[in-house]
């Protein structure tokens, strides 16, 4: 199963665009998965579907879903507010009701919550060609990407100071024989320490996920108009994509009409310099309705499939 | 079982282990044996002394472990929260040492010098 993800900013047309991708792929023989991640809920509406966290099978070859990351929220932060009340169990007064509302905005919910899904998605969906993903905007998009390394580099951390404390614990073993404080014998092997052994799985779990998002089945498509609106935005993508050392593959500059070529000319030379090992893709303007407009004519299989050729 | 081999060639004569050596003289053998009682207490305390000292070190470090997983709750730059989930109910002892310590409001440096002596 390859992954095609399409970024890109707001209003650029990276829903549509993904959306024709997922319709192109489909109508060229591949089975596929298009799911959306933004907020938005664009896909639904360029199909003139309702879409929701359950498949909707638009023929054998398509499939949609608009991923439902408020409820994933939800269950991660009902996890918070359990841990919450068996840490401070002795204070009864403390007020839960407020405290869920207030931790669903709280900063690293949503883009945690997203990545549980993704993370789900690229396990499960195994059985499909390609699975689309539209994404939210820019800023959430790149810190939903870059969890799997912040992870990495925490849980290698939090792992080192176990390992001192457990040393710590066979040495006293070592010194004064059973090791109990509080009534409870601790671990000081290893092999018989719970937090080491989830801190191991967390490891590999996270290790994997990221070499799943950096690897040769993974594709990152930007989708820019050529004006200079989104011109800053789509430098700090691509600069966020080279720091997070993931596959962007190909670009499209969307929306584009003759009238446009000097803009365009130039925001694409300054994005991209003459130097590209991508395919650049001038799509054109159409003037579809939205609910048709993943029907477009022009063929952006053609800048996929070439990226795939490149790998 | 037992097989049976030749004969067995006669023992060595040796002294018996179990009976002390005969001592030179009666003082002498009491400040030796004093020696030996010092030495050995000695032994003993500074093997206590550095459990102790062990035990300190770890209780700190794991204070720092669970203060680090739990900084997220608190706004310390920290291990993103998903971390703190998925470890804390692991943790159990060191949060309930951790709860009992801000309960006591303990002076870790008061701790420290009671470890080393220090008055």
């Amino acid at each position: 199963m390859k992954s095609i993800f399409f970024v890109g900013k707001g209003g650029v047309g990276k829903s549509t665009l993904a959306a024709t991708a997922a319709w192109q792929l489909s109508r060229a023989g591949k089975r596929v998965f298009a799911i959306s991640f933004d907020p938005a809920h664009n896909l639904g509406d360029i199909f003139g579907l309702t879409l929701t966290d359950r498949k909707t099978s638009i023929d054998d070859h398509l499939d949609l879903a608009e991923a439902d990351l408020d409820r994933a929220a939800e269950v991660y932060v009902q996890k918070n507010v359990d841990i919450l009340t068996q840490m401070y169990s002795y204070t009864k007064a403390f007020n839960l009701d407020l405290y869920f509302k207030v931790l669903r905005y709280s900063p690293g919910v949503e883009e945690y919550a997203a990545l549980t899904v993704l993370e789900e998605v690229l396990r499960t969906e195994t059985a499909y060609d390609y699975v689309v993903f539209d994404t939210p905007p820019t800023a959430l998009t790149l810190r939903i990407l870059a969890l799997p390394n912040i992870a990495v580099t925490w849980v290698d951390r939090l792992r080192r100071i176990r390992r001192e404390i457990l040393r710590k614990r066979h040495t006293i073993h070592n010194l004064s024989g059973k090791f109990i404080e509080e009534g409870v014998e601790l671990p000081y092997k290893e092999e018989d320490d719970e937090v080491i052994r989830q801190l191991g799985r967390l490891f590999d779990q996270y290790v994997d996920l990221y070499a799943r998002l950096r690897g040769s089945d993974n594709s990152i498509a930007m989708v820019f108009n050529p004006d200079y609106l989104s011109w800053r935005e789509s430098e700090r993508i691509i600069r966020g994509l080279a720091d997070l050392k993931l596959p962007l593959r190909a670009a499209f500059d969307n929306k584009y009409a003759q009238e446009m070529s000097e803009v365009a000319d130039e925001v694409e030379s300054t994005l991209f310099g003459s130097n590209r090992s991508f395919p650049v893709v001038r799509v054109p303007f159409n003037g579809l309705r939205r609910e048709n407009a993943y029907r477009m004519e022009f063929d952006i299989l053609g800048a996929l499939t070439i990226g795939e050729m490149q790998r | 079982m037992t097989q049976e081999r030749g004969p067995r060639p006669p023992r060595r004569q040796e002294p018996s282990r179990q009976e002390p050596r005969k001592p030179k003289s009666g003082l002498l053998a009491r400040i030796w044996a004093g020696f030996r009682a010092f030495f050995s207490v000695m032994g003993a305390a500074h093997r206590e002394q550095v459990t102790e000292l062990t035990r300190f070190e770890a209780r700190e470090l794991e204070n720092a472990f669970v203060l680090l997983l739990m900084g997220s709750f608190t706004g310390l730059p920290a291990p993103p929260s998903f971390l703190a989930v998925e470890l804390l109910p692991y943790l159990e002892h060191e949060l309930s040492v951790l709860n009992r310590r801000a309960a006591d409001a303990t002076d870790a440096l008061a701790e420290l010098a009671g470890c080393l002596d220090i008055d």
